[in-house]
């Protein structure tokens, strides 16, 4: 029962009766106190720890939406434009040109073993000013090896001609999706998943395996102690026994320094296994490890042109998208899940499906009335305002996809669905004004993880090219930070247990360099992360 | 030239909630009749295997006593395919049971770009009683029209509980939709397996029977022919040229002049591809072909393939 009291130099709680403070007594991982240095020892005998002394402690952040690949992706090489850091903290600077990237493989070609094949993720050719690259520039790199360069959206891959030799791709191959040349010859972009597949099954690249492995457990920990989260989501697991087992222990050790919370695939079993199942395994739980959400798809993307819009549809006039479950099957299952109280996570991206989300959780709560289901919509970047309006009366949540503004958001008023439309796009301002719970998300390993840069993207809406996307949809610095902490705890059901240092919670901090709210809204996310606390156990930053 | 191994047939059975392919795929599963199929499944869900036919089951996997067997997806169909393709052996033939709202053009492509993998057909299910009413709705009607309009086989099902006004109006609707496709009406989609398949080759031991044997013997005809020659490549595709729907399917391994590598022959109502056999059995030059009974004119397949 050894109670430490942290000292630093300022403490934002989140907690409106009690915004400000300096110091935290944290007893067997609670928060026994807050407030100054009087108020927190007056429980008695202590422990002063003065490492924070210079420092400012917010809420641990908690991320709603990432994936645990967001650690098993650095098994491959980084040739993304923007800089990335991985999860030993090496700086990966964004490749701003073809040969930067030619070079950055070339490198790594001379110091592996030959046959191995070479695998690149995170590739921007669009960024790339010159001209689109083929297998001719991965055969500079390597003739014998192969090499495969997955692009940014996971959609496209460019590989050299000994891949395509594996796959016995020719100028006779006739397939959606193998891109030739001027001669007719494949010219090793390959678009989409059966043009892909060939190549992955015979590499063994396989991205759900590639979120399984310990190491890629222990990789997404280490990827948001960097950023300052404390608990985040990995929203799509299978979650078999094993698999249960493997996350129960890993997070189960002091070193591990985050709590999970991995969110079951609704789709792959009929809804009422898929109930029983969250139900069977949320009894598996522990501090660390929280299990019993489902995660269901609806659409696809909106940048992929998957997404299901509303009229009048893509703006460069692409076919409406795709659903992964047919409107009237979503109702069916939503209605089963909510039947045994399990919380779900649904993925929407574009206006109808949210309308069709909407239309399933409307059907599931006249059947079956769920006081506080907390249901939250998962990107939902295109829902306008009588959609929020209805999320209201439903009880729904927004988990919003803010990074895109700043990632995507040029492409979107150009291309995919318009100025107007993409002004409105993950509207933070619009889900508060409308009193819907709000939370913003980086879907790592899509963008880079970071609660810092998400909250800024809120508040800034900057696109990647400098325009404001929607200035009306700005968020404040302060609505901002708590769609990065209790936002996203109340859509987990984590509320009274993170996101907020108050007494009797856990003693989840982030441990930042400089207090965000004496820095411009512009530059919230160059504050740098010292590290976190979780539980009361300092996590600093590996160098 | 390296050893190439025959590629695993794939045929895709695709159609929106309820258009019965859950029946079609217990129909061929309980109808095998020999062939070993591997039917991929969203879940096991609505599959009314019954109990007398499961010999193992196995997490995803159940084996059936006559040899076939059913695999649930888990809701991803390419680590489902790495796992078929994986095992060894394979079965005779492949079948994937989309999700109601799956494109099958995208299951297809898999099947073109995979070596190991090739299309055999794409095969859609509508419910005759609510197929209009499905392919107006708004959310899903343009999905529905793309799965039929990509679709070599059209399965009619339920036809036997609308009138025959309204199965006009339903078969003119999907006329217009899917051009290219073959229509067929069914109940309980009992389609035969030889046209959900594809007709099995006799080898040169086996001589190919000629017989309308089996189930669907009131419905459908079968006629062959064999050849003791090479063909006229040229002669020959325009003699499938002429067939113009008069067949459902045709398979067949034919030589042409000129070239000593036998050909494989697989028509599925309009669509044809002629490519090299790549199977290792002996098997007899000519062609098998099933039809309607109706319009399957023997006498016209004669002349139209003795002259080739
Ligand atoms: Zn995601």
């Amino acid at each position: 029962m050894s109670t430490t009291i942290f000292q630093a130099k300022n403490i934002v709680t989140m907690d409106p009766n009690n915004p400000q403070a300096t110091h935290v007594a944290v007893q067997d991982g609670r928060i026994l106190g807050v407030g100054d240095y009087q108020q927190t020892s007056s429980w008695g005998e202590h422990r002063l720890d003065k490492s924070f002394a210079g420092k400012t402690l917010l809420p641990g952040f908690v991320e709603g939406h990432a994936h645990l690949l967001a650690g098993g992706m650095w098994k491959f090489l980084y040739v993304g434009y923007q800089d990335r850091i991985d999860p030993d903290g090496r700086l990966w600077k964004g490749v701003l040109t073809l040969e930067n990237v030619l070079e950055r493989m070339r490198e790594v070609d001379a110091e592996m073993p030959a046959e191995t094949p070479l695998i690149a993720w995170g590739f921007d050719p669009i960024f790339l000013m010159d001209r689109r690259p083929d297998r001719n520039d991965f055969d500079s790199v390597s003739k014998t090896r192969p090499i495969v360069v997955m692009h940014s959206n996971f959609h496209l891959m460019t590989v050299n001609s000994p891949t395509l030799e594996l796959a016995q791709y020719s100028a006779s191959s006739n397939v959606d999706g193998i891109v030739k040349g001027d001669a007719g010859e494949p010219n090793g972009e390959l678009q989409e998943m059966a043009a892909m597949f060939p190549i992955m099954r015979r590499l063994g690249i396989d991205f759900r395996e590639l979120g399984r492995t310990r190491d890629a457990v222990e990789a997404f920990g280490r990827v948001c102690n960097r950023v300052g989260v404390t608990t985040a989501t990995d929203l799509i697991n299978d979650l078999d026994d094993e698999a249960v087992e493997n996350l129960r222990d890993i997070t189960g050790t002091d070193e591990y320094p985050i709590r999970l919370v991995p969110m079951l695939n609704a789709l792959s079993q009929t809804p009422p296994e898929t109930a029983k199942r969250a139900v069977a395994i949320k009894a598996k739980s522990t501090e660390k490890l929280h299990l019993g959400g489902v995660k269901l798809l609806t659409d696809g993307s909106i940048q992929a042109f998957t997404a299901r819009l509303k009229w009048p549809g893509y703006y460069n006039g692409a076919p409406n998208g795709i659903w992964n479950i047919a409107p009237e099957q979503l109702k069916t299952l939503v209605d089963t899940l909510n039947q045994s109280g399990v919380a779900m996570h649904i993925h929407v991206n574009g206006d109808e499906a949210v309308e069709a989300a909407l239309d399933a959780v409307e059907y599931a709560m006249v059947n079956h009335p769920t006081p506080d289901h907390r249901i939250t919509l998962q990107h939902c970047q295109m829902a306008d305002k009588a959609q929020y309006r209805r999320m209201k009366r439903l009880g729904v949540c927004a988990n919003l996809f803010s990074n895109h503004i700043y990632y995507f958001g040029d492409q979107h008023a150009a291309i995919t669905i318009g100025p107007d439309r993409a002004s409105r796009m993950d509207g933070c301002r619009s889900a508060l004004d409308n009193g819907v719970p709000l939370a913003v998300h980086s879907d790592a390993p899509v963008t880079p993880m970071g609660p810092l840069t998400c909250a800024w993207a809120a508040c800034n809406r900057l696109t990647a090219s400098g325009e404001v996307l929607g200035a009306e949809e700005c968020i404040s610095v302060e609505e901002a930070l708590h769609a990065v902490t209790l936002g996203p705890a109340y859509t987990l059901k984590l509320d009274g247990e993170v996101g907020s240092i108050e007494v009797g919670k856990w003693a989840d901090f982030a441990v930042l360099e400089d207090d965000p709210f004496a820095v411009e809204p512009s530059k919230l996310k160059d504050i740098e992360v010292w590290g976190t606390v979780l539980g009361g156990v300092i996590h600093k930053i590996d160098d | 030239m390296t050893d190439i191994q025959p590629s695993l047939p794939l045929t895709i059975i695709s159609g929106y909630l309820g258009s019965g392919k859950t029946t079609l795929v217990n129909h061929l599963l309980r109808n095998a009749n020999g062939r070993r199929l591997m039917v991929l499944v969203n879940d096991f869900g609505d599959l009314p295997i019954d109990a007398d036919l499961i010999q193992s089951r196995d997490g995803d996997m159940i084996n059936l006593a006559n040899g076939c067997a059913c695999c649930s997806m888990g809701g991803d169909l390419f680590n489902a395919l790495v796992d078929v393709l994986d095992q060894k052996p394979w079965p005779d033939h492949l079948l994937i049971e989309a999700s109601g709202v799956a494109d099958p053009a995208r299951i297809a492509n898999i099947a073109l770009a995979e070596p190991d993998l090739k299309l055999d057909a794409t095969i859609a299910l509508v419910d005759a009683e609510t197929f209009e009413n499905h392919a107006d709705d708004p959310l899903i009607g343009e999905t529905l029209t793309q799965q039929l309009a990509v679709s070599d086989l059209i399965l009619i099902n339920k036809s036997d509980l609308v009138e025959a006004k309204a199965m006009e109006n339903v078969s003119f609707k999907l006329g217009t939709i899917a051009p290219n496709a073959t229509r067929i009406e069914t109940q309980y989609a009992s389609l035969p397996l030889d046209l959900a398949v594809g007709l099995e080759l006799a080898s040169s031991e086996k001589k190919a029977e000629h017989s309308d044997d089996g189930d669907h013997s009131a419905a459908y005809a079968k006629w062959s022919i064999s050849y003791d020659r090479p063909l006229d490549r040229e002669a020959f595709e325009v003699a499938l040229e002429r067939l113009d729907g008069r067949v459902l399917r045709l398979k067949g391994i034919v030589r042409f002049k000129g070239n000593d590598t036998p050909q494989v022959i697989q028509l599925v109502g309009r669509r044809h591809s002629i490519a090299a056999f790549d199977g290792a059995e002996n098997v007899q030059n000519g062609l098998i072909a099933i039809g309607f009974k109706g319009s399957l004119d023997r006498s016209l397949l004669d002349e139209i393939f003795s002259n080739v």
